[in-house]
């Protein structure tokens, strides 16, 4: 059994203080970034394409070294600790699902990284079980990951990772390329995932993503957080979305041009507007 | 005369069961902004690939139907010769762009077809310009950022002087502005260049409103085919392709639904501020009873 | 990623103008020189107009660096180690059990240093001055088959995105808890299955959309392809050239017709 992980809202998972981090060819990624992430967030990185989400994300597994400031993760200093043992509590959940499968089985792949990290056959077969479960593909355990469809690659990748149980998962971009039923099936496991008390990081463009799914926003911009707020603030400033290269859902910005009939102007979702509207006017 | 015209076409991979497409019919007029919304398998992909000849000269399957652009048949022209009315446009960027810099990249298919050298620099000096890529000719096309790698795709189709463009979801992984950026870029190709524009998508939030035209698909069949006004008559047009309906025309319909006596027919942002500020006030108020 | 791979650095000098022929040319000429010559003074010449002429290409300091670093290295590699090895002729200046070192083997050793950097660095004048796509251009200029021409700049322009794929999966590998450097050695290459199968399949996948890519664009439509950028040879290239045969023909034919020790 994976050990459910604990949501004590109190503790501090993920501390970045002052981070800056320039890559070798000169290119300035990140400037001055600090933030602080708690066990059980939902917590979304938004922002255009290279404007330094996934350089932020390989920071915080240890992939990446910060050219300046401080990280600590679940309390201790990051740069004490290797990649491997960085993964026990941070899980990166890459992008592309075709730059990590490599297996002859969907089974053998999730178990590869709980055997890296010196488990037990037994246990990381008890551990892959439950990987597969919690993402829905229990099913295909036996099949090969390249004949699978991209939405299942991208499912057996992060059950791959939830099988190193980290208490923090973070998930570059994880509905690239799927459709949109594709999408919500996967954000709603995403969600489980929180609920049963993982910290989670979902790294996104897709602002529709955010206002359902997230509790908190960080807004990137070249290289630099623009707004670190909850859900609702995130949405409430366009000129901080659209200097970021980010769209607010046409929902918001419609909320925001009528709130002189008296709703609120931080409406996320079709649902909820449509709700506050009815919840004022018409008869039943 | 038609850009494209598919009369009856089905086809099956080879090695595959099933239908990619499934007896399809339509036709594209000369200039006209299309879109294709389904969602993945849909046969997106299919349909671009055979509108260039590329399905059945390089992907093999079994064909049936016939498939003629500007009046050529398809299956009796090589790719090649296509490639003069058809530019293609994939959904990688990175793959499709092999040359070393950018000029070479417009550059390329222009050489092949032997155009002389004086007109082969005014038309990397004119593609370039038309997608805002003007003066980055020495560029390696690798360094370039994922919208300006397909605005070179773009160009490196252009210089080829089609009379259609065809493109499979090429912003699938752009940020919404560059998304948004790359559909003003395509009307403008429509109505200052007069070329035609076949667009593969799975997102309808931003492109129905660039469109002439779109075409619903689902599972290699084509459900409906209609001015974007129409299409955003019935949400269920939406629901039956699995792509989520434009959210301002799905706030419509569902307080169509759910408030008596409204009809609310608003499909864009304006419209819905205008409709909404109109008639909401003179509602009956519900009593605060929260 | 770039900068490691791609040695040239774009300066306006007359390296860079020259016609990318003539220097491949120069470059073949010059090491068939350092082939030729066999004693320390004319060679040691030689390698001080190869650096006088890299010197002129401008490039930058962490690239010429980069370059000769282990061209230098195995200069001093060859010097130390040569006499060890060639214990031949006298006078003997110093003898340690079975080794012995002799003067003229300190010559030969050294005179072989000089050879192989010669050799070795007078390509980087070609690389340093000349883009990828010239030497391509002039590889096919000068009778290469356009297709094989065409192979060839792809799979350059393509090493860079290659490598930046293989960082990214041994990255995504990392993160699942593997350690390349850790292990055995039989351990550490099964773990680089982890990466070449990833690699593999996007390399294959990466030739497919390619191959698509070049026949929507036209390639091999006709015989007679035209060439946006030619190479021209102007007037101060062919004079160039002309100094460049001489260079190596006078050498040449003061060794093999009138026998010079050089
Ligand atoms: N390996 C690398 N070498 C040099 N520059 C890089 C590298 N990876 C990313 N960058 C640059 O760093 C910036 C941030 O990139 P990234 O973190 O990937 O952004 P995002 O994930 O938001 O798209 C970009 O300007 C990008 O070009
Ligand atoms: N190379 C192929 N071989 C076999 N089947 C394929 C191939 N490409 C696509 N298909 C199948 O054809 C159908 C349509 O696919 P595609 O045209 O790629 O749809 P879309 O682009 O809308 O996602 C799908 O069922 C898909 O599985
Ligand atoms: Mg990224
Ligand atoms: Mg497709």
């Amino acid at each position: 059994m994976i050990p459910k992980p604990g949501a004590d809202r109190s503790k501090r998972m993920i501390e970045m203080d002052n981070v800056g981090f320039t890559y070798e060819a000169g290119v300035e990624a990140l400037r001055s970034v600090s933030l602080k992430i708690s066990s059980g967030e939902f917590l979304a990185i938004v922002g255009g394409n290279g404007s330094g989400k996934t350089t932020l994300a390989k920071l915080m597994n240890g992939l990446l070294r910060p050219s300046s400031g401080s990280i600590k993760i679940s309390g201790a200093p990051a740069e004490s600790q290797s990649i491997a043992e960085l993964s026990k509590t941070v899980g990166y959940c890459f992008q592309n699902p075709d730059h990590q499968l490599f297996c002859t089985s969907v089974e053998d792949e999730v178990m590869f990284g709980p055997k890296n990290l010196g488990i037990g056959l037994e246990e990381s077969r008890e551990r892959m079980e439950r990987a597969l479960s919690l993402m829905g593909i229990f099913s295909l355990k036996t099949m090969s990951p390249f004949s699978l469809s991209l939405s299942e690659r991208r499912r057996v990748t992060i059950a791959s990772i939830l099988a190193m149980t980290p208490q923090v998962m973070i998930l570059d971009e994880p509905t690239t390329g799927l459709d949109a039923d594709e999408s919500s099936e996967l954000m709603a496991l995403i969600r489980k995932l929180n609920a049963d008390g993982r910290t989670i990081i979902l790294i996104t463009h897709e602002m529709k993503l955010v206002a359902e799914h997230a509790d908190r926003v960080i807004i990137l911009s070249d290289g630099h957080i623009l707004l670190d707020s909850d859900v609702r603030g995130a949405f409430s400033d366009l000129e901080i979305l659209k200097a970021s290269r980010l769209l607010p859902p046409p929902v918001t910005l419609l909320a925001s041009r009528i709130s002189s009939i008296g709703i609120s102007r931080d409406l996320l979702t079709s649902d909820e507007f449509v709700f506050e509207l009815s919840r004022r006017y018409g008869s039943r | 005369m038609y850009a494209l015209k598919m009369s009856g076409v089905s086809f099956v991979y080879e090695g595959a069961e099933g239908h990619a497409l499934d007896d399809i019919s339509v036709s594209i007029d000369e200039g006209e902004f299309v879109t294709v919304l389904g969602a993945n398998g849909a046969g997106k992909t299919t349909l671009a690939m055979l509108s260039n000849g590329l399905i059945p000269h390089a992907i093999k399957g079994t064909l049936e139907g016939s498939v003629k652009v500007f009046g050529y048949d398809i299956s009796k022209h090589t790719v090649a010769q296509l490639s003069t009315l058809v530019g293609m446009v994939f959904q990688e960027p990175e793959s499709q762009l092999f040359c070393m810099s950018v000029e070479e990249e417009v550059a390329f298919g222009p050489e092949n077809l032997a155009i002389p050298r004086d007109e082969l620099f005014k038309r990397v000096e004119w593609a370039l310009d038309l997608v805002g890529l003007k003066g980055l000719n020495e560029r390696s096309p690798a360094t370039l950022s994922g919208g300006q790698k397909q605005r070179l795709a773009i160009a490196a189709a252009l210089a080829m002087r089609p009379k259609m463009l065809v493109l499979d979801e090429p912003a699938y992984a752009l940020d919404p502005v560059g998304r948004i950026e790359l559909y003003a870029l395509l009307r403008s190709l429509t109505e200052k260049h007069g070329m035609a524009v076949l667009l593969m998508d799975r997102d309808s939030e931003n492109i129905l409103e660039f469109s002439d035209k779109v075409v619903l698909m689902n599972s290699g069949r084509i459900l409906t085919v209609a001015p974007p006004s129409e299409i955003l008559r019935d949400i269920r047009n939406f629901r039956a392709i699995r792509v989520p309906p434009p959210q301002i025309f799905e706030i419509a319909s569902l307080l169509n639904s759910r408030l008596t006596g409204v009809d609310f027919s608003f499909t864009t942002l304006d419209e819905a501020e205008a409709e909404l500020l109109s008639r909401v006030p003179s509602l009956p108020r519900r009593g605060d009873t929260r | 990623m770039k900068g490691v791979f791609d040695l040239y650095t774009a300066r306006d000098t007359f390296l860079h103008r020259l016609d990318p022929r003539v220097k491949i040319l120069a470059v073949l000429f010059l090491s068939l020189l350092g082939f030729i010559m066999t004693n320390l003074i004319p060679l040691f010449t030689l390698l001080c107009f190869i650096i006088l002429l890299l010197y002129l290409t401008r490039s930058t300091f962490s690239k010429a660096y980069f370059a000769l670093k282990f061209v230098l290295r195995l200069m001093v590699l060859i010097t130390v180690l040569w006499p060890l090895f060639d214990q031949s002729g006298t006078p003997v200046l110093a003898a340690l059990g079975p080794i012995k070192i002799t003067e003229p083997a300190i010559w030969r050793g050294l005179t072989s240093a000089i050879r192989i950097g010669c050799l070795a660095t007078v390509w980087y004048i070609l690389m340093f001055t000349t883009t990828q796509r010239d030497l391509v251009r002039a590889l096919v200029k000068m009778g290469l088959r356009y297709d094989f021409g065409l192979a060839l700049a792809i799979s350059l322009r393509f090493i860079p995105t290659f490598g930046f794929t293989i960082e990214s999966i041994k990255d995504a590998q990392r993160a699942r808890g593997l350690e390349f450097d850790k292990g055995s050695i039989i351990r550490r290459s099964k773990n680089y299955i982890a990466v070449l199968i990833p690699a593999v399949v996007y390399a294959l996948r990466t030739a497919e959309t390619l191959s698509l890519s070049l026949q929507s664009r036209a390639y091999g439509a006709r015989k007679d392809r035209t060439y946006m950028r030619e190479i021209r040879m102007r007037s101060s290239d062919l004079v160039s050239l002309v100094i460049v045969v001489l260079l190596f023909a006078i050498p040449a034919v003061a060794k093999f017709v009138f026998g010079a020790a050089i």
